[in-house]
């Protein structure tokens, strides 16, 4: 048969046909049917999610001065897969890192193809490390953006402020506390990348924003902070005790001005720092109080109404054997008012204030003082104390409880007593966050004084204050404490310490405290200050009146200065310690 | 021959060639439009991320620069550089102190003035 030309063309085109259709329909299967399956293919080779990080917020004090901020750096990491010349990458890292050959070696030659080599590296040095790297040629090393946090002062305010760790995670201090606000949120952009590795801009993705972390400003005065560091460091060369704290806090609103602890640590150094270094003493060591305490005996006997200020109590000229046990007064005193109990300081006497009341009523009074409870302050790791109900009291009690004995206290809790005392009676809970604001300075969160309860009388504590003062007189146990053209109320504390093993008391151990707060009559601050196991010259002087009172004094008196307090009564010559010493043998 | 020659030429539609010159013309101009634009996309895309990394770099020099600051400004240097000597400290003198409320000053002018307490000798 022979075809003609019409019928061949045809054929020829009817192939055509069958082979496009067949095209087509392969295209249509394809593009259309299977096209979410393979367009996820392709996404999952070429789309990437890019995390965004968040920077996270910094931390000031009152006066906006920086406490704790942000560095970019780079992390080093390396492709093992990628690495074209280990030998000479290796000798670079080692030398512009500073990182051990054997190391290095111990971490390249491998096949993992992702290889932390080092955290941290300053941007300027990464940029150089990065130049080196193109100029050799050398291949299979990476840097990525991060940051890591600094504090601009070191080892001040260590423990309120805290630390992060590798993962910007705060791990203590206002870091811990706050780190719901300080972290930020991250971002992410969905991008693609061309065969180079290099982003395509063009084809750019979903994408959102990070949130950059709140910056949050604290009440801590860093003036005031100074002076309270170097006072706490010549207290540490002079006495080397073993632990120290002083806070400074203000009685209106419980706004913690500075807080200092030793031993201490740098911020920047933290990785090297001990552990006991790194304890906030002020809210998580519990103490005996001592004679400070007293003030919660008196306070309760007068504010119920069962004496008055001026009452006499029969302190059994030195000694009063009560429950089969003597409890002794450093002093042999006869009838003494309720206001020269304090002043003087009687064991006797503060036991019997207490006992006036009774132990469930005193009790009241303690829990009502916040002994046994955390005070709230937003710093981690605070501790109650501990403090026991009265049917698990013995029959001494009482008489010890009231002069800081078998009762567990934090030196805040102290604080936040006196401050009662000091501000008409409410209990307020100490706060150490002022505000939380966004970068651009609009307030996410203000904090206000939160009063807890009115624990006393306007009227009782306006008269404790008054017999505060007299502690800080020739006649009190804390002449040295006075600040010269001040008013100052305070109390002393001396409290031996218990043995953990025994259980017993230490002989010649002592925890000597002074509580107290300027000017008596308006208050501008609290201040505690409390040194554990102080060594003295001679064993006489180690008392909170001799010890911790002229901390005091040097510290009130530089932060009155500070706070251009206007020194509003005669000015009278301060008192020398060792004439205090001398003249007022005192004990609690 | 040459008569006949002439009877085969194809008579040209000029109307309907310019119409398909302005439509061809049209298409690829439009085709190259889309090439040009697309590859401006490219490099503008290319011009972003080099403007986004070299406001990061400054981002990254202006962090450095204030935590610099900062440390330097700090509490803890500006104590070194005192003991060092590199600062001095001139202390207020009284006259030059306004106070709102002023001091209540004794009468005496031979008052002693306010001092820190001695600590004893050791």
């Amino acid at each position: 048969m022979k075809w003609s030309s019409r019928s061949r063309c045809a054929l020829v085109c009817l192939g055509f046909v069958a082979i496009f259709s067949g095209f087509s329909f392969r295209l249509i299967y394809l593009q259309m049917l299977k096209h979410d399956e393979y367009a996820g293919l392709a996404a999952e080779k070429h789309v990437h999610k890019q995390v965004i990080h968040a920077e996270r917020g910094s931390i000031f004090d009152a006066n906006h001065d920086m406490l704790a901020d942000n560095v970019p750096v780079q992390t080093i990491v390396a492709d093992a897969t990628h690495i074209n010349n280990a030998d000479a990458i290796i000798g670079l890292l080692s030398r512009d890192l500073k990182v051990p050959i054997a190391e290095l070696n111990e971490k390249l030659r491998c096949d993992r193809r992702y290889i932390i080599v080092k955290r941290e590296v300053p941007a300027a040095e990464a940029e150089a490390l990065r130049a080196k790297l193109r100029a050799q040629n050398l291949r299979g090393i990476y840097f990525e953006q991060d940051s890591t946090r600094v504090y601009p002062n070191g080892s001040m305010l260590c423990h309120v402020i805290g630390f992060t760790d590798f993962d910007h995670k705060g791990i203590d201090g206002v870091e811990a506390s706050m780190d719901e606000y300080l972290r930020g949120q991250d971002g992410y952009r969905y991008v693609e990348h061309n065969r180079a590795g290099q982003e395509m801009v063009l084809y750019r993705g979903q994408e959102r924003a990070a949130r950059n972390g709140y910056q949050v400003q604290l009440t801590i005065d860093l003036n005031l902070q100074m002076i309270v560091e170097n006072e706490i460091d010549a207290a540490m060369r002079e006495y080397h005790p073993k632990k120290a704290s002083i806070i400074l806090m203000r009685p209106q609103t419980g706004e913690i001005l500075a807080m200092a602890n030793r031993p201490n640590y740098d911020l920047n150094q933290r990785s090297d720092a001990k552990p006991e270094e790194k304890k906030n003493r002020a809210i998580v060591d519990m103490m005996e109080p001592g004679s400070t305490f007293k003030i919660v005996a008196a306070a309760s006997a007068v504010n119920e109404g069962r004496l008055r200020m001026d009452s006499f109590i029969f302190c059994e000229n030195g000694i009063w054997n009560y429950g089969g046990r003597p409890l002794h007064d450093h002093k042999a005193f006869g009838d003494l008012s309720v206001q020269d109990i304090l002043v003087k300081s009687s064991n006797i006497g503060a036991a019997k204030l207490a006992m006036s009341i009774g132990e469930q009523k005193y009790y009241e009074y303690i829990r009502r003082f916040g002994f046994g409870e955390r005070t709230g302050i937003e710093l981690p790791g605070e501790i109650p104390g501990l403090i026991r109900p009265p049917q698990n009291w013995s029959k001494i009690s009482i008489t010890h409880i009231p002069m800081g004995h078998e009762i567990g206290v934090t030196a805040l809790q102290m604080t936040a007593a006196m401050a009662a005392i000091a501000n008409g009676g409410k209990l307020v809970t100490p706060r150490i966050v002022k505000s939380v604001t966004a970068a651009d300075g609009k307030t996410i969160s203000t904090l206000s004084p939160v009063p807890l309860r009115q624990v006393i009388s306007p009227g009782t504590a306006g008269l404790i204050a008054n017999a505060l003062r007299g502690v800080v007189s020739d006649r009190g146990t804390a002449a040295a404490a006075a600040v010269p053209g001040f008013t100052i109320a305070g109390k002393t504390g001396t409290a031996q310490k218990v043995d953990p093993k025994s259980g017993g008391y230490e002989h010649g151990k002592y925890i000597v405290s002074f509580s107290g707060f300027l000017p008596a009559e308006r208050p501008e601050f609290v201040g505690f200050v409390v040194l554990d196991e102080a060594q003295t010259s001679k064993p006489e002087l180690n008392y909170g009146g001799l010890v911790a009172g002229p901390i005091f004094s040097r510290i009130a008196e530089k932060a009155a200065r500070y706070l251009d307090l206007a020194p509003h009564e005669e000015i009278r010559k301060a008192v020398p310690v060792q004439r205090v010493a001398l003249t007022n043998a005192s004990d609690h | 021959m040459r008569r006949g020659r002439r009877k085969n030429w194809n008579t040209v539609n000029a109307a309907s060639l310019a119409r398909w010159i302005v439509l061809t013309t049209f298409l690829a101009l439009t085709g190259l439009s889309y090439v040009y634009l697309t590859i401006q996309l490219y490099h503008l895309g290319d011009r972003k991320k080099a403007l986004e990394t070299e406001l990061a770099g400054l981002r990254t020099q202006n962090d450095v620069a204030s935590a610099q600051i900062a440390a330097l400004t700090s509490r803890a240097a500006l104590q070194r550089r005192l003991k060092e000597g590199y600062l001095k400290m001139i202390p207020i003198s009284e006259n030059n102190i306004v106070r709102l409320n002023p001091p209540v000053r004794p009468n005496n002018d031979e008052a002693v003035r306010p001092v820190a307490n001695q600590r004893p000798n050791r």
